[in-house]
């Protein structure tokens, strides 16, 4: 359903904040290319926030990659599931018009005016006509490969790619047509009810005026052909990690049945390859996304079939998103998947049994061949297929791997003017940081715009209501055939018959398709003609068709909420196809419980509630300047509060990034945006304090720290709230930190190498030690950045002195996406790289002792945990000074497990670890230990999260309210997230966030009233008894108890989900249209005669 | 707040299987609070009883009532229309309120439908713990706000004994140890000396072992 936006709200008048004209200069629409999840929700944001959208999406459905993916890492959430209302809003959405099929023919114009030409290619179908019953689909004697299945599965020459498809309309595939390859067949024209194939159909070149421009067309995965050593397409038991999400899931070609090719045997032991067209010779850059979908598809394998047994070769397990390494943990813990360390170059067959052959190195035992019934090649993402001739029409330059690499300070934008660009398009990446990046190009392109907004949304408007209050039900029941979905074996015309006998009906009809265009219209004639008061549509899901029909009773004048479904061919005909009889009997009896609840629905009205539309932003470093500064361009009002005395952050203490760019410089700049602008209210020294109200709606105080001491309060109203309050270093006392000057977290090591590099010439040995306060068992989560940044400076020190030796000891090496190149750079250089794991963690023996991470402190205990002291004098350090006595700096080789502190250390500092491939413990005597320190909350997220009551993470950072597909909200809404408070992330990563905050904020901003009311949750105060149930149990932290001390359910926040309904004591809440007085009789309906 | 848990079907069934007409009467207080009770938890059971005993064939009707406070006088007067119309009373109150009723109507059998439990709060959805066992003398400020009576299984004044195990109690792993938790929040506040002090031996007297007890507040006689 879909009530929000424009296409409802009848009083424009008041508005307040931001204006919006009627007319402009620039174009007040955009196009989006690319309709994956990246495209759909900067359709959706900007449709929402006062934009015409066109979608354009070269395939026939939308939803992209994802539509192919059984689950989704971390959650296991599954990926059809989460996917298809989003697609299902995409297409209600009156502001986007989808142009599937499509291509981009030709751009002209520049930012604010562009024209844009699109060539729609002929389906062969009139899709006004299709209802997608498949019966032409049925009937067409062409069986081709199934595209969708990645082969694996057999479809036809007319076919709808997959039972959710949206739209849900077939087409026609002229290369492999009988009718087109031989002049004849044309069965689909015989056997389609509606007329709706057109064999005459031609492209169609589609011209719109749009203003801004969205590129996200996404990848496509490495071929796997090109790598003929794994065998793929030789070997029939080695498929890529596409395939096997087909197989995984449950509308795959096997039916979710994990089968090996060959023998459709199940398989018992799997081997997953990593990096197959990922990090090598012809592809220098990590795909981000293998690691984790390898995991996925692992675990999904164990619980298929617990008795699998999983290897996966790998060289460094990538898992950095928030979530990841917990699931990875548990991959390893719970599941018992193998992790192997290696990078097999070949598989090989045995051609009896088609079982295949890995030949792997395992440490110093040498090499060791394992056997397995199934290998499946985890694919690299690859540009997408229209990347290249994309950029041609705009003149685009792609980089060496054929992504458009932006600038890392503007992630976003591209090089024309007017033109977004998002998700895979740019650099390989997951899904929530294509949905975020997605949100970003939204705001942009709304910023770019803004003068425009609302010039060319679709204000619909319906005839006034009738008031049916005092009426007697007259419901009409229509039944449809749907094809011979249903009417094959139910019969149709008996459930009719059966309809007219029951009470308050007064008019029922069967439709061939009820969904069907003219079917519709007539529906709206039959309402009037009829009197009718209800609707019962006996038909499909309500999922995919209720907006439809209800927006029939709504241009009828009929409120929306007299409408019920019933579900006679999902759950019905299509599940009982082998008892036709018994199945016409349930269908009467789905129609006899619809009829019944129908007769007791009332009319819900949604009213217009005004809104503040300036925005609060908490932080004022790099995200929350950016998140200020994407809304203030929109014509936002924002007050930006920072507790400290000046903008920046923790980005203050960066110097230089991997291109070179100085962040310093990029505060500077948006400070001084920040500070000129004149929607943006500045507040240093200022902490929020109070915080209250709902979206649209919300009350802050603001502490502001005046000069005399005193400080003062100043209250703001705001309809939304970013926060963006930030990260700061983790300075544990772990491996002697803050015992000598020589031992440096990687930012004092930055700041020194910028402000005077030249004293670190002389730097000969230099160990640095990754995960430090990172992957531990206090803080289990990855803190993303660190790999990144050693590798960074670690160059940065070879180019100061190129004699110098560096000790990387990691764990992981975590240079996803293009960062790779950095990281092989390195290696070149001569930095050396050594990894440590849980078992062997190294250690630095100092003056006063021996240290490895969080020595000396309570590991279960983290409240009580002090940050060590960072170093606050100047390091009066020059290198080479403390030269360790009795001790070469070169490293000192010790036999194993041989003990070496003693007192002629006293005053060097030595780094014990474990080298695997030599299986030798080495001593290092290095002029600096650089710790890569991990990211940790900012003081007060938890004082925060209470105060907004805003969720966090056991490891302190804000939760989002979905990490696929909501990544800056928050459950709560009107509350967004970014940067380093939602996890730890470069500084690109955190702008695209920042700007996505902006756009999300501004769909709710942009709207001249919010809708509240309709299905929503009532409290009766008289009955409630305070117990704070609903309080504790509502996902979105709706409930309060007010100052009559009884619940209070805020109308404009509630989602009607129902849960404090269902769990209420005393039955003191409500949920309107689901309503005790309206599932009762309908329950009861079901149940007369037995009960 | 006083904890109750519904009794098992099964119990409430034979209870009330010799009754013809029966009221079933809950309380909207703690037992309300800690889902025990309530209009719904009455509701429940009663569709629950009715579709029994329309299998066992039993015959009589089923009412429904609720009231603010079962173990007040004027609240449970008012239910005296219903009350008369039954045969038996199923209360959904804690004991008190069982009792309570059939004080107040001799006549009429009162039966619980509950186990009353403790009193305790909860300590997430769902979950209630145990703190206070009422026993006449609060000794809390001595030991860091945690009841060393309720908590340690074996209410020692002194603990922790050598049952005390990674900060679970050895009578259940469930179970956190009291004196832990005492120590803890008392390490916490700086108080850690207060338990150089050997507690002596409590006086009992003031709770249960006396006798049913009473509480007068002569401010509040009229």
């Amino acid at each position: 359903m879909n009530f929000s936006g424009y296409g409802t709200v009848r009083n424009f008048s008041e508005m307040k904040g931001t204006e919006l004209k009627e007319s402009s200069e620039k174009t007040g629409a955009v196009l989006v290319v690319g309709g994956g999840i990246a495209g759909m929700q900067a359709s959706l944001d900007l449709a929402d926030s006062g934009f015409k959208v066109y979608l354009a999406e070269k395939s026939p459905f939308i939803g992209g990659k994802m539509t192919q993916l059984d689950k989704t890492f971390p959650t296991n959430d599954c990926a059809t599931c989460i996917l298809t209302p989003r697609m299902v809003d995409v297409a209600e959405n009156k502001n986007i018009e989808l142009l599937v099929y499509s291509e981009v023919e030709e751009i002209k114009g520049y930012g604010g005016n562009f024209d844009v030409k699109i060539r729609q290619k002929a389906t062969y179908v009139d899709w006004s006509k299709c209802t997608g019953c498949e019966e032409c689909v049925s009937k067409c004697p062409a069986k081709i490969d199934d595209e969708f299945n990645q082969g694996l599965g057999r479809t036809k020459a007319i076919s709808l790619p997959f039972p959710q498809a949206v739209p849900k309309k077939v087409t026609i595939k002229r290369e492999f047509c009988h009718f087109f390859l031989k002049g004849k067949c044309r069965v689909c024209e015989k056997v389609c009810q509606l007329g709706a194939i057109d064999f005459d159909d031609q492209d169609q070149i589609i011209e719109r005026k749009v203003g801004a421009i969205i590129l996200a067309p996404g990848y496509e995965v490495y071929d796997a052909h090109h790598s003929p050593e794994f065998g793929f397409g030789r070997y029939p038991n080695v498929v890529t990690s596409l395939q096997f999400e087909r197989l995984l899931s449950a509308a795959g070609p096997t039916g979710g049945h994990v089968q090996r090719p060959s023998d459709s045997q199940k398989p018992k032991r799997i081997a997953f390859l990593q990096c197959v067209g990922s990090r090598d010779q012809d592809h220098g850059y990590c795909s981000s996304v293998c690691c984790m979908y390898a995991t996925k598809e692992a675990i999904l394998a164990k619980e298929h079939d617990p008795d699998v047994d999983v290897d996966i070769y790998i060289m460094d397990m990538r898992a950095f998103g928030k979530g990841y390494d917990d699931y990875y943990n548990r991959a390893v813990e719970e599941y018992g998947i193998r992790y192997i360390r290696c990078r097999p170059s070949a598989i090989k067959e045995i051609p009896q049994s088609k079982n295949l052959l890995i030949k792997y190195q395992e440490g110093r035992e040498g090499l060791r061949t394992e056997e397995y019934d199934l290998a499946i090649l985890s694919v690299g993402l690859g540009p997408g297929s229209s990347s290249l001739s994309l950029s041609q029409k705009l003149d685009l330059q792609l980089n060496e791997y054929g992504f458009y690499q932006s600038d890392p300070f503007q992630p976003l934008l591209s090089d024309k003017p007017g033109v977004y660009v998002c998700g895979v398009f740019t650099e390989p990446k997951d899904i929530p940081e294509s949905v975020i990046q997605a949100s970003g190009c939204a705001a942009l392109a709304a910023g770019l715009l803004a003068e425009a907004r609302g010039s060319l949304v679709l204000e619909k408007t319906y005839p006034p209501e009738k008031d049916v209050s005092a009426e007697e039900p007259r419901i009409g029941v229509f039944v449809c055939h749907c094809g011979s979905n249903i009417a094959g074996v139910v019969d149709v015309n008996q459930v009719a018959e059966y309809a007219r006998s029951l009470p308050g009906v007064a008019y029922v009809e069967t439709d061939l398709f009820t969904c069907a265009q003219d079917t519709v219209l007539e529906m709206r004639e039959k309402i009037k003609e009829h009197n009718l008061n209800r609707i019962v549509v006996s038909a499909c899901t309500p999922l995919t068709h209720a907006p439809l029909f209800q927006e029939t009773m709504q241009e009828a004048g009929l409120n929306p909420y007299l409408f019920e479904m019933a579900n006679i061919r999902n759950q019905c005909s299509w599940v009982h196809a082998r008892e036709p009889e018994k199945a016409t009997e349930k269908a009467k009896e789905l129609v006899r419980m619809s009829v019944a609840r129908a007769a007791h629905l009332e009319p819900l009205t949604k009213f217009p509630m005004p809104l503040n539309h300036d925005a609060l932003v908490v932080g004022g470093g790099i995200s929350g300047m950016t998140a200020s500064l994407a809304l203030a361009d929109q014509g936002f009002e924002v007050y930006l509060v920072e507790r400290e005395g000046r903008l920046g952050g923790i980005a203050n203490r960066l110097h230089y990034v991997f291109e070179n760019q100085d962040p310093g410089e990029l505060v500077t700049s948006l400070a001084r945006k920040v500070e000129e602008h004149p929607r943006i209210h500045l507040y240093l020294h200022t902490e929020l304090k109070k915080f209250s109200g709902f979206v649209g709606n919300f009350r802050s105080i603001l502490s502001r720290r005046t000069d005399d001491g005193a400080g003062e309060e100043i209250e703001v109203e705001h309809g939304a709230i970013i926060v963006a309050t930030g990260g700061q270093e983790y300075l544990g006392p772990d491996y002697g930190y803050s015992r000598d000057v020589r031992i440096l977290t990687q930012l004092e090591l930055e700041e020194k190498i910028a402000s005077n590099g030249s004293v670190l010439q002389g730097i000969k040995d230099v160990v640095m030690i990754q995960c430090v306060g990172s992957r531990t068992k206090v803080r289990p989560y990855c803190s993303r950045i660190c790999c990144g940044e050693a590798v960074k400076n670690a160059l940065r020190l070879k180019e100061i002195n190129p004699e110098a030796r560096i000790f990387v000891l990691y764990k992981d090496i975590r240079t996803y996406g293009f960062m790779e190149k950095y990281y092989t750079e390195a290696r070149e250089k001569g930095v050396i790289f050594v990894r440590y794991d849980d078992e062997h963690l190294p250690e630095v023996i100092v003056a006063g002792g021996r240290f490895g991470p969080k020595s000396g402190s309570n590991e279960h205990q983290r409240e009580t945990e002090k940050q060590a002291a960072p170093h606050t004098q100047d390091m009066a350090f020059s290198v080479g000074q403390p030269e360790p006595t009795g001790h070469s700096t070169a490293a000192t080789m010790q036999g194993r497990g041989e003990t070496s502190a003693s007192e002629q250390y006293w005053d060097s500092l030595t780094v014990r670890f474990y080298e695997p491939i030599l299986d030798e413990m080495l001593e290092l005597h290095p002029d600096l230990l650089v710790l890569s320190t991990g990211v940790v909350p900012s003081e007060g997220y938890e004082e925060l999260s209470r105060l907004l009551k805003a969720p966090i993470t056991q490891d302190g950072f804000f939760l989002e309210a979905h990490v696929k597909l909501r990544p800056v909200d928050v459950a709560f809404e009107g509350i967004f997230l970014c940067g380093l408070s939602h996890y730890p992330k470069y500084i690109h990563e955190s702008i695209a966030q920042a700007q996505a905050a902006a756009g999300r904020a501004a769909t709710i901003l942009s709207k001249k009233f919010l809708e509240v009311g309709g299905a929503i949750a009532e409290v009766d105060s008289e009955k409630c008894v305070a117990c704070l149930t609903c309080v504790r149990v509502c996902p979105y932290y709706v409930p309060i108890i007010n100052v009559e001390g009884v619940a209070q359910i805020d109308p404009a926040a509630c989602q009607g989900c129902g849960i404090c309904t269902a769990e209420c004591p005393v039955r003191a809440i409500s949920l309107r249209h689901y309503l005790d007085e309206q599932i009762i009789p309908k329950v009861e309906s079901l149940l007369a005669g037995v009960v | 707040m006083i904890i109750a848990d519904r009794k098992p079907f099964e119990e409430i069934k034979e209870l009330t299987s010799k009754a013809k007409n029966i009221l079933i009467a809950g309380c909207d207080s703690c037992v309300a609070v800690c889902l025990a009770s309530g209009e719904k938890e009455v509701a429940v059971l009663a569709s629950e009883l009715r579709m029994q005993r329309k299998m066992d064939g039993l015959e009589g009707e089923i009412e429904e009532i609720v009231n603010v406070r079962q173990c007040e006088n004027e609240y449970v007067d008012a239910m005296r229309d219903k009350v008369e119309k039954a045969d038996l009373i199923l209360s959904m109150a804690c004991g008190v309120g069982v009792q309570t009723l059939a004080e107040r109507f001799p006549d009429k059998l009162a039966y619980p439908a509950l186990n009353t439990k403790f009193m305790g709060r909860p300590v997430e959805p769902g979950v209630w713990k145990e703190n206070c066992e009422g026993c006449g003398h609060c000794i809390l400020h001595l030991t860091g706000g945690i009841c060393p009576v309720a908590r340690c299984s074996k209410s020692m004044l002194n603990g922790p004994c050598g049952g005390s195990q990674g900060g679970k109690c050895e009578v259940d792993p469930e179970i956190d140890c009291g004196w832990q938790l005492i120590y803890d929040r008392l390490s916490r506040l700086g108080q850690l000396d207060a338990l150089v002090e050997i507690m002596l031996s409590k006086d009992w007297s003031t709770s249960w072992s006396g006798g049913p007890r009473r509480v007068i507040k002569e401010s509040a006689g009229v």
